[in-house]
């Protein structure tokens, strides 16, 4: 009694016990073979490949000066707020939603940084709390979005597109429009410097992805996260509080977004509501091309990383080919659509909209 | 095997609107036993089964599990009951491991310092996957797993869950678990439910009775919505449970039988389909419909019937064959293609694909028209209006207006909108997709009614019925598929219609 209806058909030869054996995770003494399967299994391998081949062409493209310690050290540079933006939105899209309120909670973090520390504004200086107190008010903003989208059921790109525009208004009022000085040195200091050779901001991305990394393999959550991208009614059956899940994430989103708005006034040493400008699309870029599926479910933390880091290596090797800067939008753009139809799952999909 | 019963239920009654679902039924779950639960499509098994995993309540009667009188309100409540279902669709979640479905949302004991162990995880869920023999990695990502392996991890998250709520004999109900399994996979889900028997209950649904009087420990057969009786099936003939399950014949008139025309040969082909073949679904089938005939597909869910249909109307590409209506030959995957040549197609659900609802009454009937309705290159209200009020008065459909939300409708009005707008739109075939399901037994009739007239006027019909007799009734000719072959072709004409029982062994 065979069903030729079934999908099993081309795998006619297997009974239901199949003997899968683990890997064997034996110590294979480092060879190339061996990096190899690490890369295999990392989830990232298509990502890295692309990276090289990026590489490759821009070292021949600039005549090796592409491949100098100093333009390494920029493309890193540049690579590490937007990834960690791009830490931040790559979960939301996990769940199989998108978070448009980037710019706004990075535009009323950036304002309260400005207000809150000595500066050329206010009286007010609270120091370093500034960094609990600035992580606190992302977080609130995401509690916003989360509430407002699970508990309303308005879809999560309305729900952020509206609150990002509430809070960039809120953060121009506060601000009066203006840009505000920042007059406490030690931010820039450690942002500008360098541990061994290495942009400390850098090291804050580093930090963002084992944090979120963490959080994606070892805690309940985390997996949840990935049980809603992947079927959220089924998880809901399963007995997972998708929503608590949902919540959870754009509160995290938001508490990224405070980190990278602190990051960024603190690279200028000066704050104002349009710093978040144009950051949404290099972060929704990234989180693309990294392989973070658009239909949810799929990818990682490493993903956004990397998707940033090819973000950062092909506009750093536009600009030293001296491609015209509007081509260069053109490039980026046609890089997110490319990067959209190489993940998207098109069997979750029944029409787009 | 021990005769107390697990789960009863006595004078469970559910009605949805228009339809009785289940009429005061009694029934019950031995201890340690495997019972077979055998019926038409639309019996009330799997309504049933809705109530007992905490999906549908009871509009009436009592649910006694170990003999504690319960409610079940939830999913979640049937399971701490230590009630659990494997659907026929499966409902594990695809891109997570076959660890992490295993215990999703009760991952308490895996934790230490707030961080899950991975280490634990893994050894638990092989000792898990081991109490139903299998041994593959629980780091496999469950959609690559073939169908039969993850209904054995579902069987295995249900078992676990049981003895985590530590209870002492679960009751797990499979859906038609051998329709996705190849013969020898079905075999060892066999051996492994004789296993998990010992301590466990299993409610076994299968329209396959070889597989239900081979392997079950009782059988029990319902029919429109009632419990018809219990059998044995050391003693059961798979016949006797055939008759069972059909019934005792309608009476033909039902169907508007005295309408029916002779069968003519002179009659041109309408639709002529040659070798149509979607792979993996149904093999390389031809027909051919006359004008004003009727013809049924029927089968079970599984026979490929659905799938004709869907190649046919253009919404899933054949993998190869011919379609045809009046000579002319249409492109395979085009579903516009298929309205402007003149095939119509009636969905089965109706509420989400056969009728914008949101839409006026009006807009429905002229929504496949609107371009015989314009005037200098902009549509008429005033003949848009007219072409609604004649269909109305003509279908008899009850509305307050041809503005009134096609929403706000009875189910068999809906129908007869759908109808219409196939109807005003001039087709020559209409595909006829379960026509009365959902639909009272008054309506029925004047649908019944309804679709003979549509055959006599000259159109071509393709049917496919909620029961046989439905089948049998309406059509001039019947083509019988199983597992996506065409097994038999029987001739209705009215004077000779065949039993229900003569067509059922070709079906099942």
């Amino acid at each position: 009694m065979q069903n030729p209806g079934s999908s099993t058909q081309s795998e006619s030869t297997q009974s239901p016990v199949t003997l899968r054996e683990p890997q064997s995770r034996g110590s294979v003494p480092l060879s190339l073979g061996r990096i190899y399967q690490v890369i295999g299994r990392s989830g990232v391998r298509g990502q890295i490949l692309s990276l090289l081949i990026i590489v490759l062409l821009f070292a021949l493209g600039t005549g090796g000066r592409y491949l100098a310690v100093g333009n390494i050290r920029t493309i890193i540079a540049l690579a590490s707020i937007p990834a960690i933006i791009a830490i931040g939105v790559h979960q939301v899209v996990v769940l199989g939603g998108l978070d448009l309120s980037v710019e706004g909670v990075i535009a009323i973090c950036a304002v309260s940084v400005g207000l809150l520390t000595r500066n050329s504004m206010t009286q007010a200086d609270i120091g370093l709390w500034i960094i609990p107190v600035v992580m606190i008010i992302g977080g609130c903003a995401g509690l916003v979005n989360g509430v407002l989208h699970t508990k309303l059921r308005i879809p999560s790109l309305m729900t952020t597109l509206g609150i990002n525009w509430v809070f960039f208004g809120l953060a121009i009022l506060i601000s009066r429009g203006q840009s505000i000085r920042i007059l406490d040195p030690r931010f820039q200091a450690v942002v500008s410097s360098r541990v061994w050779g290495f942009p400390t901001v850098a090291l804050f991305a580093l930090g963002v992805l084992a944090i979120v990394m963490l959080f994606q393999s070892r805690t309940r959550y985390g997996r949840y996260l990935y049980a809603v991208g992947g079927d959220e009614l089924l998880a809901k059956q399963g007995g997972v509080k998708t929503d608590r899940v949902k919540i959870l994430v754009f509160v995290m989103a938001g508490v990224i977004y405070g980190i990278a708005a602190l990051l960024l006034v603190a690279r200028l040493n000066s704050s104002a509501a349009r710093i978040g400008d144009n950051l949404l699309f290099p972060a929704m870029t990234a989180v693309a091309v990294g392989g973070v599926a658009l239909t949810g479910g799929i990818g990682g933390a490493k993903n956004a990383l990397f998707g940033a880091l090819i973000v950062s290596a092909l506009n750093n090797g536009l600009v030293m080919m001296r491609v015209n800067p509007y081509t260069q939008y053109a490039v980026n753009g046609i890089v997110l659509i490319c990067a959209v139809a190489l993940t998207i799952d098109r069997k979750k999909l029944g029409f787009i909209k | 095997m021990s005769t107390e019963a697990v789960v009863e239920l006595t004078g469970v009654t559910k009605t949805f609107p228009g339809v009785v679902a289940l009429n005061k039924v009694d029934f019950c779950v031995r201890y340690n036993e495997i019972l077979g639960l055998v019926g038409e499509n639309g019996a009330g098994k799997s309504t049933l089964m809705k109530i007992l995993i905490g999906l549908y309540r009871p509009d009436a009667g009592q649910i006694r599990i170990r003999g504690q009188l319960t409610t079940l309100k939830d999913p979640e409540s049937a399971g701490r009951n230590g009630i659990g279902m494997v659907f026929q669709e499966g409902c594990m979640i695809p891109n997570l491991t076959v660890c992490e479905n295993l215990f999703l949302s009760h991952e308490d004991g895996f934790m230490r310092h707030g961080l899950l162990q991975h280490k634990m995880i893994r050894s638990a869920a092989r000792e898990v996957l081991a109490r139903v023999g299998v041994t593959f990695d629980p780091d496999t990502v469950v959609q690559t797993l073939t169908p039969g392996e993850q209904q054995m991890v579902e069987i295995a998250r249900l078992l676990w869950l049981s003895s985590l709520y530590e209870i002492a004999n679960p009751v797990l109900i499979l859906d038609e678990p051998t329709t996705v399994l190849l013969e020898d996979e079905t075999k060892r889900l066999f051996e492994i439910l004789q296993e998990i028997k010992q301590h466990a209950s299993v409610i076994f649904i299968s329209h396959r009775l070889e597989e239900i009087v081979e392997n079950t420990d009782r059988i029990v057969v319902f029919k429109d919505g009632e419990y018809v009786t219990q059998l044995d099936p050391r003693q059961a003939e798979i016949t006797e449970i055939e008759k069972l399950m059909v019934g005792k014949e309608l009476t033909l008139d039902h169907f508007w039988v005295s309408e029916q025309g002779e069968p003519e040969t002179d009659q041109p082909e309408v639709l002529g389909v040659n070798g149509l073949h979607l792979k993996g679904k149904f093999e390389p089938i031809s027909f051919s419909i006359r004008r004003g005939e009727i013809v049924s597909l029927v089968g079970l869910v599984g026979s490929g019937k659905e799938e004709i249909c869907e190649c046919l109307t253009g919404t899933v590409k054949a993998t190869s064959g011919r379609v045809a209506v009046a000579g002319k030959e249409l492109r395979l995957s085009s579903p516009g293609d298929a309205v402007d040549n003149g095939i119509g197609h009636i969905p089965k659900e109706r509420r989400s694909a056969g009728l914008a609802l949101d839409m006026s009454v009006m807009d429905n009937i002229n929504l496949l028209v609107l371009r015989t309705l314009k005037k200098r290159g902009f549509i008429r209200r005033r003949l848009e209006k007219a072409n609604a009020l004649k269909w109305v008065t003509e279908a008899r459909i009850k509305t307050p207006s041809i503005h009134t939300k096609s929403a706000h409708l009875s189910g068999g009005n809906q129908q007869k909108t759908i109808i219409s707008k196939w109807l005003s739109s001039s087709v020559k075939v209409l595909i006829l997709d379960h026509p009365t399901r959902g639909v009272d037994v008054g309506a029925k009739s004047e649908i019944y009614g309804r679709i003979r007239k549509l055959a006599s006027s000259g159109m071509s019909l393709l049917i496919m019925c909620d029961t046989l007799e439905e089948d049998i009734g309406l059509c001039d000719r019947m083509i019988i598929l199983k597992d996506g072959r065409v097994v038999r072709q029987v001739q209705c004409p009215p004077d000779q219609k065949p039993t229900p029982l003569d067509l059922i062994d070709a079906i099942v």
